[in-house]
């Protein structure tokens, strides 16, 4: 009875000295500007032998941040210096995954809100207390800051019980121990073994490619050298089947290719490895989960066939409508063959231009799907060909007679070959109109490995020869066509409309680009053409009248060329109204949604049709406008005449790689940015509008996350 | 053959944008800025001499680590006095951390018997973009035929204490040191510390 007494009485003086030591924060915690600075050590008792993790704890006031380690472009981190009694040591200041900081066109990194420094302590085996506590002591210095700095200082204290054996029941100071768990998770961790972070330097800087053994969509890499990594350059991420790459762009003054690149890299779940990449040949990301590939294969294929229905592949089938007509007259498995031969045609120019995408993507480029429209010389050379073609088609000559020069000649041909150069030509016309489906599934074929970029342009190209397949294969459907007659030479000359229609609308776009002195190149082009087909038609059959068109056309090509190279002048990159919208830099859009508000981002390009039309048709619309306004949405427009690494770099972030493409951010900086559909309509604006958080919010909000 | 010209387009205008970035050995860009006395400063027109650029803010713990201790205004005194031609430039935009009218600038100059060749007033941080001026202080050091030999901090000691200035190797006096003797930099290029440069839309 006496002893259980005894008992209770230790504890109830236990518990008092670990309340007199819970109520103890005078000395531990100081209040500075702007942040309160806590001393905090979880064990109550310090004893032989052992070791715990102390921290250095900052609450700080909304807006306000101090420093990681590599403090980026501006400020420092703090630091402690430690007075122990003799037997006690520290490690250095461990220090947690930090956040990009935005600051005008600098980026720091560093904590905002509250963080805590983990400080590994050590006691000896021969530890002797030489009282009944023991104190921790420290001065601590730091910088806060918010758009000004405001250098601190403190010196902390704390006293615990001192032992000189270990006790039986060690006790913990719950508030210290809590706080000291609750930031455990935010220390970064080596990386797991079995994967690998490697890196290979290029002429902007280097890319990196860590493996985790998931794939990642999101990550953030933060070097400890201040002077290898330029710190504001947006980081374009690559997600990989394994892990994610991303692109790094080095500091200017950087020489040499560094032996290794360490750093932090944090992923979207905020889950921080600390990595040592060295260079080597990076881990490449095989193919996905082949459910997700199935879907996007299956999305590329219905992509495909809805190309067929859009306006700039129209044209061409409206060619293939002909040669089918004229192939009813064939037996049923002579026009199976021709739309097997159609289809390899299609093939044929995809996997060429995914052979090129490869071969550019290898190369360090970013490119995009409508990009061969950045080419004026591309564009001369199409509208050359399509207004010839036109010329036939209107019944100047007739084609294919001797002609074998031009794409356009080999497409209208009879048997095998014209079939294939039609297939040709549908891809090639395609290109510039990204419907919806094919953004996305280009987007993601773009950041895959090589087979499933196969897979998907291949499913694509399959899409696009499907309904011509499906005729040939079903002649019951063909019936539905008229018979032949003499409305065909009717229905060819008729033809020949939308085939100038396009050639307008080709021209249009190489004015957008090269400016009015070029146009004279181009239209004077046109002239020899006109010339040539001339000469065809009213020599047909004779050799030297192909010759002397030959002779025409030679010069016509020769014209645009040196047209787009001489006389080609720098455009004015915008067209619509442009004063509501500020140019685009992912710089800017950082700081806005750092600042809480939305964005409205319209990736747009002079070249781009839809584009063209959905800010005619939909966003200047007064009502549209008014809602923008209302919302209080900063607008910013992303112009990609000209190719833009950074643009194409935003749209790679986006998983899109064309235009248009519209992306809504809330003001929430952890909400994921909303993608619109291609073709927009204005409920689709005011509908996604509506559904921002209300302005008493995001004030709010603002008042969170003022970037410093 | 197309896409692979118009690769090479985009390649050429790719260098074409990138090639203006400050780089230590690149010529130095040239800019004209007007002073707190309200005359006009062309760099180019100094060809011929070694120019200092200093970037200041004087509420900035970093900078008036330098002030208060008198190290800046000696280093203005002992090299502007061997014919280096000092700039402070002072880059804050209005309503921002730091900004100065000329007149107060001038309070400011004599208050802290500050002697540079002048002080040239950016609000609108035009010079500062050009250099990519990040921090105050931040230094270059421009050689007379107007290549940049230095850029960077101070010196070597990033904090706000002023007892540190005694044990830090200073990277501005040794570059200047070097080049008026023909030397090559030892050092040319660190990372600058201090607050981060109040340009214009930097922060709310």
């Amino acid at each position: 009875m006496r002893a259980r007494l005894h008992l209770v009485s230790l504890f109830l003086l236990a518990l008092l000295t670990h309340l007199t030591y819970a109520q103890q924060p005078a000395s531990s915690t100081v209040s500075a500007q702007h942040l309160t600075v806590q001393l905090v050590v979880p064990p109550a008792e310090i004893y032989p032998g052992q070791n715990f993790t102390a921290g250095l704890y900052f609450k700080l006031e909304p807006g306000w941040h101090v420093y990681w380690t590599n403090a980026g472009d501006s400020g420092e981190p703090p630091t402690m210096k430690w007075t122990l009694p003799q037997g006690i040591s520290t490690e250095a200041l461990q220090f947690p995954a930090p956040k990009r900081l935005p600051l005008g066109p600098l980026m720091d990194f560093g904590y905002e809100k509250e963080v805590l420094f983990p400080v590994p302590i050590h006691v000896a085996a021969d530890f002797k207390p030489s009282a009944d506590t023991t104190t921790f002591a420290a001065k601590v210095n730091w910088l806060v800051c918010r758009e000004v700095c405001i250098p601190g200082k403190a010196a902390l204290s704390i006293d615990r019980k001192a032992l000189s054996a270990t006790p039986d029941v060690p006790h913990q100071i719950a508030a210290d121990a809590q706080l000291v768990a609750r930031f455990a998770d935010t220390l970064p961790k080596p990386l797991p073994s079995g994967n690998q972070a490697r890196f290979a330097a290029n002429t902007k800087g280097f890319t990196l490619a860590v493996t985790t053994g998931k794939r990642e969509s999101g990550a953030q890499f933060f070097p400890f050298e201040q002077t290898i990594l330029s710190n504001p350059a947006p980081q374009a991420e690559k997600p990989l089947s394994n892990g994610v790459s991303l692109d790094l762009t080095k500091d200017e003054n950087l020489r040499t290719t560094p032996k290794e690149l360490h750093g932090l890299l944090v992923l979207a779940d905020g889950t921080a490895y600390e990595v040592h990449a060295t260079p080597g040949p990076l881990p490449g990301g095989s193919s996905t989960d082949l459910g997700s590939l199935a879907k996007i294969v299956g999305l590329a294929f219905i992509g495909g066939i809805i190309l067929n229905l859009m306006p700039c592949v129209f044209p061409v089938l409206f060619i293939k409508g002909l040669s089918l007509v004229q192939s009813s007259q064939h037996e049923r498995s002579k026009m199976r063959a021709h739309g097997w031969v159609y289809t390899l045609g299609i093939l044929a120019s995809f996997w060429a231009v995914v052979a090129l995408l490869l071969i550019l993507r290898g190369a360090g480029h970013q490119l995009g799907w409508g990009f061969q429209f950045q080419s004026p010389t591309f564009i001369a050379l199409m509208a050359l060909l399509l207004f010839f073609l036109g010329l036939s088609l209107a019944g100047q000559f007739e084609i294919g007679l001797s002609l074998t020069s031009a794409g356009g000649s080999l497409a209208s041909k009879q048997g095998y070959t014209g079939s294939f150069f039609t297939g040709v030509l549908a891809m090639v016309v395609a290109t510039p109109c990204t419907a919806p489906f094919m953004g996305a599934a280009i987007g993601y074929a773009l950041s895959q490995s090589a087979f499933v970029t196969f897979a998907v342009f291949t499913a694509l190209a399959l899409g696009l020869a499907a309904p011509y397949l499906l005729l040939a294969y079903n002649p019951a459907w063909t019936k539905l066509l008229p018979r032949p007659g003499a409305w065909m030479e009717v229905l060819k000359q008729a033809v020949s409309i939308p085939i100038f229609g396009t050639v307008i609308w080709l021209v249009w776009l190489f004015t957008q680009t090269t400016g009015p002195n070029a146009l004279i190149g181009l239209l004077a082009a046109f002239l020899l053409l006109a010339i040539a087909g001339w000469v065809l038609g009213r020599w047909p059959g004779k050799t030297l009248a192909a010759v002397f068109a030959a002779l025409l056309i030679l010069p016509a090509i020769g014209i645009s060329i040196y047209a787009v190279q001489r006389l080609a002048t720098q455009p004015s990159s915008s067209t619509a109204a442009a004063k509501d919208w500020q140019p685009f830099t992912p710089a800017l859009v950082e700081q806005y949604r750092a600042q809480g508000r939305p964005i409205f981002v319209d990736f747009t390009a002079s070249w781009c049709l839809s584009c063209q039309v959905n800010e005619r048709v939909v966003l200047n619309r007064a009502d549209v406008q008014q809602h923008l306004k209302n919302s209080g949405v900063v607008l910013v427009r992303a112009d990609w005449t000209r190719h833009d690494e950074t643009i194409a770099q935003a749209l790679a972030n986006l998983g899109r790689s064309g235009v248009p493409t519209y992306v809504l951010y809330s003001g929430d900086a952890n909400t994921p940015p909303q993608v619109l559909p291609e073709v927009l309509t204005p409920g689709i604006v005011i509908g996604a509008l509506d559904g921002l958080p209300k302005p008493q919010s995001q004030s709010a909000q603002v008042n969170h996350s003022t970037p410093p | 053959m197309l896409r692979l010209q118009s690769a090479a387009i985009v390649a050429l205008l790719a260098t074409a944008f990138s090639a203006y970035a400050v780089r230590v050995g690149d010529p130095a860009p040239d800019f004209t800025g007007v002073d707190s006395h309200g005359q006009s400063h062309t760099l180019s027109s100094y060809h011929g001499k070694l120019v200092v650029l200093e970037w200041t803010n004087s509420n900035c713990p970093f900078t008036k680590k330098h002030y208060d201790s008198g190290n800046m205004q000696s280093l203005q005194k002992q090299w502007t006095a061997k014919g280096v031609v000092w700039f402070t430039i002072l880059s804050s935009a209005p309503d921002h951390d730091g900004y100065k009218t000329a007149a107060e600038e001038n309070a400011y100059i004599a208050k802290e018997h500050a002697s540079p060749t002048a002080v040239l007033l950016d609000p609108t941080g035009k010079i500062g973009h050009a250099y990519e001026a990040k921090t105050t202080p931040h230094m270059f050091v421009i050689d007379p035929t107007g290549k940049i030999v230095y850029e960077g901090a101070i010196d070597d000691h990033p904090t706000t204490d002023t007892s540190d200035i005694k044990s830090s190797k200073n990277y501005v006096s040794d570059a200047l040191t070097e080049a008026l003797a023909g030397k090559q930099i030892a050092t040319s290029y660190t990372r600058p510390y201090g607050c981060s440069v109040k340009y214009q839309n930097s922060a709310e």
